[in-house]
């Protein structure tokens, strides 16, 4: 097999699995958590990651779909091997620009691993959303993992200053969420690159 | 099944590997003689490079 070094357990290239912040609203939590998760990823020996925030891709709102593609992120999508979604509920839906920005690709997607986060003010830690959004990542190419990460109370979790995580027991949960977006990475990976449509 | 011919990357002319067929409604609105009423948008492939993960989609063959 010669897409993975089985000896070390490790992909011969490191798995690329960019972070997309949903939200671009003023006073977002979901910042807070996107650098949290961000950093999680980052501090694994076989992921490199790059935080991409929905506010910043300049993406017109004349228009939908291909048709208004932002070069770099197109770009960023096409070099990823997986997606971690950061998605705040809003009315039990996801923020609309997220959607749009999501829109703007589709061959940059199919076949690769999607892992979303969930976040709320409420006690559900964004599973409607979450529930929400799996239907827009099948359509999209995307293929979901059975581990979410879920923050509830988001304002309460974070310290609004400093961003520093104040309840401890979401490093584990993360952990095991990031271990299963990253065996399904190197299986969709092995996939896309050596297993053949008949 | 046949194999079928491999198509070669834009990127760096190594064999691409044909992984999916699937329909494209973004790219049917754009280009409306991609349009399959099959379907009701563009049946695409998708092929990926494994040496420069480039993936690109062309028309679908069948
Ligand atoms: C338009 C809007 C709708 C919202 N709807 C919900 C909701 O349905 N359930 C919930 O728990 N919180 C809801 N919230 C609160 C957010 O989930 C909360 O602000 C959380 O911190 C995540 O969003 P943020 O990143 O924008 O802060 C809503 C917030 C906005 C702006
Ligand atoms: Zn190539």
């Amino acid at each position: 097999m010669d897409a993975m070094d089985s000896s070390a357990g490790l992909p011969e290239k490191p798995l690329f699995i960019p972070v997309i912040l949903g939200t671009p609203r003023k006073g977002r939590s979901s910042e807070h958590v996107a650098n949290f998760v961000a950093a999680q990823v980052a501090a694994r020996p076989e992921a490199g990651t790059e935080l991409i925030d929905v506010r910043a891709l300049s993406l017109p709102a004349s228009d939908e779909g291909e048709a208004i593609k932002d070069p770099a992120f197109s770009a960023t999508m096409m070099r990823a091997d997986a997606l971690i979604l950061v998605v705040p509920e809003y009315n039990h839906g996801y923020p609309g620009m997220l959607k749009h920005a999501l829109d703007s690709n589709l061959k940059e997607y199919i076949h690769k691993a999607v892992g979303i986060v969930g976040v709320s003010a409420g006690p559900w830690g964004g599973t409607r959303v979450i529930e929400n959004l799996l239907p827009v990542m099948r359509e999209l190419g995307l293929v979901t993992i059975f581990w979410d990460g879920n923050f509830p109370h988001a304002q309460k979790t974070f310290d609004k200053d400093t961003g520093a995580l104040l309840e401890p027991a979401h490093v584990r949960r993360l952990e095991k969420f990031v271990n299963e977006l990253v065996w399904m990475a190197k299986v969709l990976r092995y996939g896309r690159e050596n297993v053949a449509i008949e | 099944m046949a194999q079928r011919e491999k198509l070669k990357c834009p990127g760096c002319g190594g064999e691409m590997n044909f992984h999916a067929e699937k329909v494209d409604y973004s790219k049917a609105l754009a280009d409306p003689q991609s349009m399959d009423a099959e379907f009701g948008g563009a049946l695409e492939e998708f092929h990926t490079c494994p040496r420069c993960k480039l993936t690109v989609e062309r028309p679908a063959t069948d």
